[in-house]
């Protein structure tokens, strides 16, 4: 059993608005106890593709960079990789930049150095295991996080069309890979689920086994010194490389964080099916993936929720 | 040095060549020159563009002047509308002062993007050079770049490392036709553009005498692989320390006061101190420079570099920037040299030593060697700046500066580059001279060619006239003896001092 923190949104007042309760959080989930002073630890985030409008404010990912800071005296890295499929066809580092830029994250405004995740071509990267009973035997993970002493994981939660939920599984697994290790891992399957495509569920459920594995990977580059975050706020149906979105499928709910992916994942979405009112579902049970996720050993699904508001 | 005992360097011999399995990686990393790719210049001299430092309105500010010759030498048409046009300049060590000024990189990104084309501004990592190097890590060279005013919101488009987070995000060029290497490695960022305008700062280079175009494409393109054999990293016996560090057997050891930093140079691990010496093992070195500059910055002698290195690794440099040049068709490339703080050193250096010469103006043109022939020449003929280290050589007005500055002449480079058909080392030299009109005077300001700011603010007076309301101002009362005779007190050369 794992503990997870979930710090909601009641109870605001001058004393008590989302950065403290973001401050709170780091606090309360000892989200900096294994960094040390000097440490080069790397926030991975998702900066949306061009016409998806609901990513997260620059402003939250500052209040993690400054937590990771106050410990380590060190600038923080935040990173995100290329797209897995740019449905805008420009996938190079000049166009990540300037699309991320347009939505306010650069550097001063994230509190860390914004880099690519893979360089200019998203292909820099090291080759990791991911264990002897994978499929997939290893994957290729972005330098701006094989090459970081530790990293957070600071997931805008989503909906996500081949994986259930974008959270903390998807953004410490797949979404950490090379660009052309994502593609492998993509195998030809459209991840835009719109203007007729519609993978056969079992292109979906073999995405998602793959996708799962890549996890184990990603641990592996960092020993272990993995800390995930997730944001219940503009829980959308589509994720944010998409280029368009859909409202937000429920009410903003809150932050949540723990040292296991997989009882944070669980614990997300166990809010959502409490709270969503506009959406039936996705075409992944992401229950399936959290299972899946716990018989690989990746965490446990049975949480000690603490909630705060 | 006497006063110190020295051993001899304990050398761990090399058994073989290193092999890292290097025909196992070629077969997955490849990329094909251009098919049009080749050199600008057909026949006869290149045309050069020049205008000259110091102005005196408007037209002559040499922001203006860039922009003039970036049209005058048709760099514009390096590139066509939506091309992804590389801008490739040096961003500079932590602590060096001797930059190129964030200015002139914005004037070129505001042309490109007025002619439609999509700038980034590029830089490669570098290898460590020296103990506390800012340049070999890409998020350390980021955070520098920002110290150095090369940012997003300076330039107005995405500012890159071009070969990734750590330097390994490249592609491998294949060099039949060079004088010494066969093949180099050139940035991603740098390869997959349309187009590229390299704008260097014209100064000295330690390895390379002198530092401007070329160079920014025979190291500056290069990525850290790119860097090692452009270096010459194990080129022959490490005896020779051609392709090695040079280990004199005049280390101290210990009793250097930086035998610690020393130890810490080297990334590999490749010599550490012993109690009078070194330990050296070739085997492990790939020629970073960290020891040797290490070593000469502290201003020891124990590591070093062998005298014939330099003018067989500014021949290799002139082959890599070939390769940097056929990632691109013919025409694709434009260049830029700013003879502006023209000091002794590169911008590598963590430090900046005086200007050997005031500063001499922009050369611009299509073809490598000749604009970089013409920069050469120009600062040749420059006078020499007091105090500085051309002046404590004697160098003269119409010497070779940098041979007599740095050891070699830097035109050895140029030959080897026209040698393989990088450009030509004849050129004819267009001095630019901006006319001043009504309309040349606003070409280039804040809102070029609109409504002038006086008459912006005529609307703004008109809605809150902030002096007016404030008048009459308390001010002695008016004396024309006063103004005429009494301020002579404050002249300490004319007048008398107020008492």
């Amino acid at each position: 059993m794992s503990n997870v923190v979930w710090v909601d949104l009641e109870g605001m007042s001058f004393d008590n608005s989302v950065e403290q309760k973001l401050i709170r959080l780091l606090a309360k989930s000892d989200a900096t106890g294994t960094l040390e002073e000097g440490m080069k630890v790397t926030l991975k985030v998702n900066t949306a593709e061009a016409g998806y409008e609901y990513g997260l404010r620059p402003s939250v990912v500052k209040i993690m960079a400054q937590g990771v800071y106050n410990k380590t005296k060190k600038i923080p890295v935040v990173c995100d990789g290329h797209k897995p499929v740019d449905y805008w066809k420009q996938s190079k580092g000049n166009t990540l930049l300037k699309v991320a830029s347009a939505r306010g994250y650069t550097s001063d405004t994230l509190g860390g150095k914004f880099v690519i995740n893979g360089g200019y071509s998203g292909d820099e990267s090291d080759l990791f295991s991911c264990g002897t009973r994978s499929t997939l035997g290893g994957v290729e993970i972005g330098t701006a996080i094989c090459r970081s002493d530790a990293m957070w994981v600071v997931s805008h939660v989503t909906l996500h069309p081949l994986f259930g939920i974008s959270g903390a599984l998807l953004n410490s697994g797949f979404e950490c890979l090379s660009g052309r290790a994502k593609t492998r891992i993509l195998n030809g399957t459209s991840p835009y689920l719109f203007n007729g495509h519609s993978p056969s569920p079992k292109e979906i459920e073999a995405f998602m086994e793959n996708a799962i594995e890549c996890h184990i990977g990603v641990n592996n580059a960092l020993e272990g010194r993995i800390f995930y975050i997730n944001l219940l706020w503009d829980v959308t149906p589509q994720p944010e490389y998409y280029p368009y979105s859909d409202k937000p499928i429920m009410e903003n709910m809150g932050f949540l964080a723990s040292s296991d992916p997989v009882a944070i994942d669980s614990a997300t979405l166990s809010i959502i099916e409490t709270n969503n009112k506009y959406f039936d579902g996705t075409r992944t049970d992401f229950n399936h993936v959290i299972k899946r996720a716990e018989n690989l050993g990746i965490g446990s699904s049975k949480q000690r929720l603490l909630r705060l508001s | 040095m006497s006063d110190y005992q020295c051993d001899p360097t304990k050398w761990v011999e090399m058994k073989q060549p290193v092999d890292g399995g290097r025909e196992h990686y070629q077969a997955k990393s490849w990329n094909p020159p251009k098919e049009k790719w080749g050199p600008f210049t057909q026949s006869g001299p290149a045309p050069v563009w020049f205008a000259e430092a110091n102005a005196t309105n408007w037209t002559e500010s040499m922001i203006c002047k860039a922009k003039d010759l970036f049209y005058e030498s048709k760099l514009n048409e390096c590139f066509d509308k939506g091309d992804e046009v590389a801008i490739k300049i040096h961003y500079g060590e932590w602590n060096r002062t001797s930059i190129l000024r964030p200015e002139y990189i914005a004037a070129i990104v505001e042309e490109v993007k007025a002619c439609g084309g999509h700038p980034y501004v590029v830089n490669d990592t570098t290898l460590s050079y020296h103990t506390y190097n800012n340049m070999a890590i890409g998020s350390y060279q980021s955070e520098g770049a920002t110290r150095h005013g090369y940012t997003e919101q300076t330039f107005g488009c995405p500012v890159l490392i071009a070969d990734g987070f750590s330097g390994e995000d490249d592609y491998r060029v294949d060099l039949p036709e060079g004088n010494i290497l066969k093949e180099t490695y050139i940035g991603r960022a740098i390869a997959e553009a349309d187009s590229m305008i390299v704008l260097a700062h014209a100064r000295g280079h330690a390895i390379t005498m002198y530092g401007g175009i070329l160079k920014q494409l025979g190291i500056g393109c290069q990525s850290k692989r790119g860097k090692y054999i452009t270096h010459l990293a194990h080129w022959g016996d490490p005896h020779d320390a051609i392709g090695f560090p040079k280990f004199t057997d005049a280390c101290p050891g210990k009793a250097c006061k930086f035998h610690k930093m020393c130890d810490d140079s080297c990334p590999r691990e490749a010599h550490k101190v012993t109690e009078h010496g070194k330990q050296w093992s070739p085997e492990k070195c790939r020629l970073c420079y960290s020891c040797q500059v290490t070593c000469m910055f502290s201003g020891m002698t124990g590591i070093t570099f062998e005298e014939a290195y330099f003018p067989n690794a500014m021949i290799a440099h002139a082959d890599a920037a070939l390769g940097a040049l056929k990632c691109f068709e013919k025409g694709k490339v434009g260049f830029i040299n700013h003879a502006i703080d023209v000091s002794p050193e590169c911008d590598c250096f963590p430090w900046a030593g005086l200007s050997i010469c005031p500063d001499v103006g922009i050369y611009a043109g299509k073809d490598l060697v000749a604009v970089e022939m013409a920069t050469l020449d120009g600062i040749d003929a420059a006078p020499v700046t007091p105090g500085s280290v051309a002046e404590e050589k004697g160098v003269k007005p119409g010497d070779d500066k940098f041979r007599l500055v740095n050891g070699f002449s830097p035109r050895i480079t140029m030959a080897a580059a026209e040698a393989i058909g990088a450009g030509t080392m004849e050129y004819e030299q267009v001095n630019y001279e901006p006319l001043l009109t009504p309309d040349t005077a606003g070409k280039w300001q804040i809102r070029p060619n609109g409504i002038p700011t006086t008459i912006r603010l005529r609307d703004t007076f008109k809605k809150h006239d902030l002096a007016t309301e404030v008048m009459p101002f308390r001010r002695t009362e008016y004396n024309k003896e006063w103004v005429e005779n009494e301020w002579k007190k404050f002249d300490p050369f004319k007048g008398e001092a107020p008492e």
